[in-house]
């Protein structure tokens, strides 16, 4: 059954033209992180932010952003639903709901990490197409390139369930929008100025962690705290639309 | 699912009620369904038809009592979408999606074959606009989807809200073709609707509501049976002596004037007769062969009265 709901959840995903414009979004970001390094320089007119491998890891590091673009592919992808009434169907043939809502955050979690990959990869080619125009070559390690590949991949997951999530609750594509900036984007800060302790727990800080960037937190307790960031909610979500009517 | 089984599955609605807060919205509703006939379901706007037929989907959660297909709540159905086909929203389509693209949402969902795609296109005649995108689609055409998609597992039961809605006269020709031959395959079919003359012209059964309670459930022949009017200075008196004449008759008021009553299930002499050996005054005895759309007015202007039901 769950499987069924699965496959549907990703023929939705794939019929229509959103994950397009996503994808668009990805290699206009490339594009211009590729006229970065060719042109940009750094304040002294110097091109220090690509002169070692740490400097271009940061530069190419995704994560953080595919957190925030795959939450609000999520959020768009399930509120939506809601919004033009489809979710009825999927409730339908799965009226046990959570199997539902399971298999649509894995169908969405999926493109989130497909979302990711994607931007990492067509960032890193973007840079190393760009860099023969300066006078540094691609610096970045093997192991760091797939570190930054599978850093970025679990940060789409992430993101993707966490705005799926909110778009579930929410159920409306305006306001899971807003909903999912404001987790991933407003709120961070908001709660860093009022705790400075949790500045380490905060999902773009945990994505950098994960590309290793930075090393505030362990890469396993990074991974296990951005996940926990998409499994309050989705659970939350699991729950309350089991209780609620669809329509 | 075999020809035996289609012959077992009935809804039964029994005692359903939906509060939203304060707000009765469907109140004590308790009819059956029966297969093999195509039941109307009517009620003016806001009569609570959409939120009944939710509730029997298992979309809406009932405050009381129950809604159950061949004896089994939606949601303890083993295969729900070859059991139950319904359409409940016109508009229950992404607008980028093709038709096509839809339907095999729906199929893969429900583990069907995609062949069953063409079969129902075909069925309600969109295959030459199954790859145009939803947002193309008139609004007939998007209801030919919407009962594409409830065809979809072939199933016993249909639960259709509004089908015949944006439907021009061709279109309405065809789904009527299409539910009597699906009633008369033994399937069970419900049927929202207020189109009243295509209600008359299909329905066997008419469940009728208001105000979210019942107002009358009977089969069209029962109800087109001659009314006889009786005008009388006693009407208490005169529906007491009918109801006990040992004759299953329905008596009721009729709309507007209180020194009238609307008798079925008796004939006019029989009604003449009665009143004689009562001993009441008859100021008029006629026989009357009523519109359901008259009827329907009658019915929904009044207050809903539980002696409406006709004993079955």
């Amino acid at each position: 059954m769950i499987r069924n709901l699965f496959r549907s959840e990703l023929r939705k995903l794939t019929t229509t033209a959103m994950p397009l414009a996503f994808v668009a979004v990805l290699v206009v970001l490339a594009g211009i992180n590729a006229v970065a390094v060719a042109f940009g320089t750094d304040a002294d007119g110097s091109k220090t932010f690509i002169s070692t491998a740490d400097e271009q890891r940061s530069l190419v590091a995704f994560a953080a952003n595919a957190t925030m673009l795959a939450g609000l592919f999520g959020a768009i992808a399930v509120a939506r639903e809601h919004g033009h009434g489809t979710v009825i169907h999927a409730f339908l043939a799965g009226p046990r709901r959570h199997r539902a809502v399971l298999a649509q955050f894995a169908a969405v979690g999926l493109g989130g990490a497909l979302l990711g990959v994607l931007g990492a990869a067509s960032t890193i080619i973007a840079v190393t197409l760009a860099l023969p125009a300066t006078e540094y070559g691609f610096l970045i390690p093997a192991d760091g390139v797939a570190q930054v590949l599978a850093a970025s991949t679990l940060c789409g997951a992430v993101g993707a369930v966490l705005g799926a999530a909110i778009g579930a609750l929410v159920r409306n594509t305006g306001g899971a929008v807003t909903g999912a900036v404001l987790v991933l984007l407003v709120a961070p800060p908001l709660v860093v100025q009022l705790a400075n302790e949790t500045a380490s727990w905060m999902p773009a800080t945990l994505a950098t962690v994960l590309s290793g960037v930075t090393t505030e937190v362990g890469i396993a307790g990074a991974a296990a705290a951005l996940c926990l960031w998409a499994a309050v909610p989705a659970a939350l979500a699991l729950v309350l639309i089991q209780r609620r009517d669809v329509i | 699912m075999t020809e035996v089984e289609r012959d077992g599955v009935a809804i039964e609605v029994e005692d359903l009620t939906k509060r939203y807060g304060d707000a009765t919205v469907v109140d004590h509703l308790t009819f059956s369904v029966r297969p093999g006939r195509v039941t109307g379901f009517l009620g003016p706007n806001g009569a609570g038809k959409s939120t009944t037929m939710q509730m029997v989907l298992g979309l809406a959660r009932p405050t009381e009592g129950q809604a159950t297909i061949g004896g089994r709540c939606y949601a303890d159905l083993d295969d729900p979408v070859r059991t139950v086909g319904a359409l409940l929203e016109a508009n229950a389509f992404h607008p980028g999606r093709s038709g096509r693209n839809h339907l095999r949402v729906l199929t893969d969902a429900a583990g069907l074959p995609a062949s069953r795609v063409d079969e129902v296109l075909e069925m309600v005649e969109l295959s030459a606009a199954a790859d145009k995108r939803v947002s193309a689609y008139s609004l007939g055409m998007r209801q030919r989807l919407g009962v594409a998609g409830a065809m979809l597992g072939d199933p016993p039961v249909l639960v259709l809200d509004e089908p015949a809605n944006g439907l021009d006269p061709q279109g309405i020709h065809t789904m009527r073709d299409l539910l009597r031959g699906c009633a008369e395959r033994g399937q069970t079919v419900l049927l929202s609707s207020h189109l009243l003359a295509e209600m008359e012209l299909l329905a066997d059964d008419l469940v009728v509501i208001a105000g979210g309670r019942l107002v009358v459930s009977s089969s069209l022949a029962d109800l087109r049976q001659t009314e006889t009017l009786v005008r009388t200075p006693s009407p208490e008196v005169l529906a007491a002596a009918l109801r006990d004449s040992g004759t299953e008759v329905v008596v009721e008021e009729a709309a507007g004037a209180p020194d009238t009553l609307v008798v079925r299930g008796m004939s006019t002499d029989a009604v003449g007769e009665c009143a004689f050996q009562a001993g009441v005054l008859l100021r008029e005895l006629s026989t009357h062969v009523g519109s359901l759309e008259e009827r329907f007015l009658a019915w929904t202007s009044t207050s809903p009265a539980s002696d409406r039901s006709v004993p079955a």
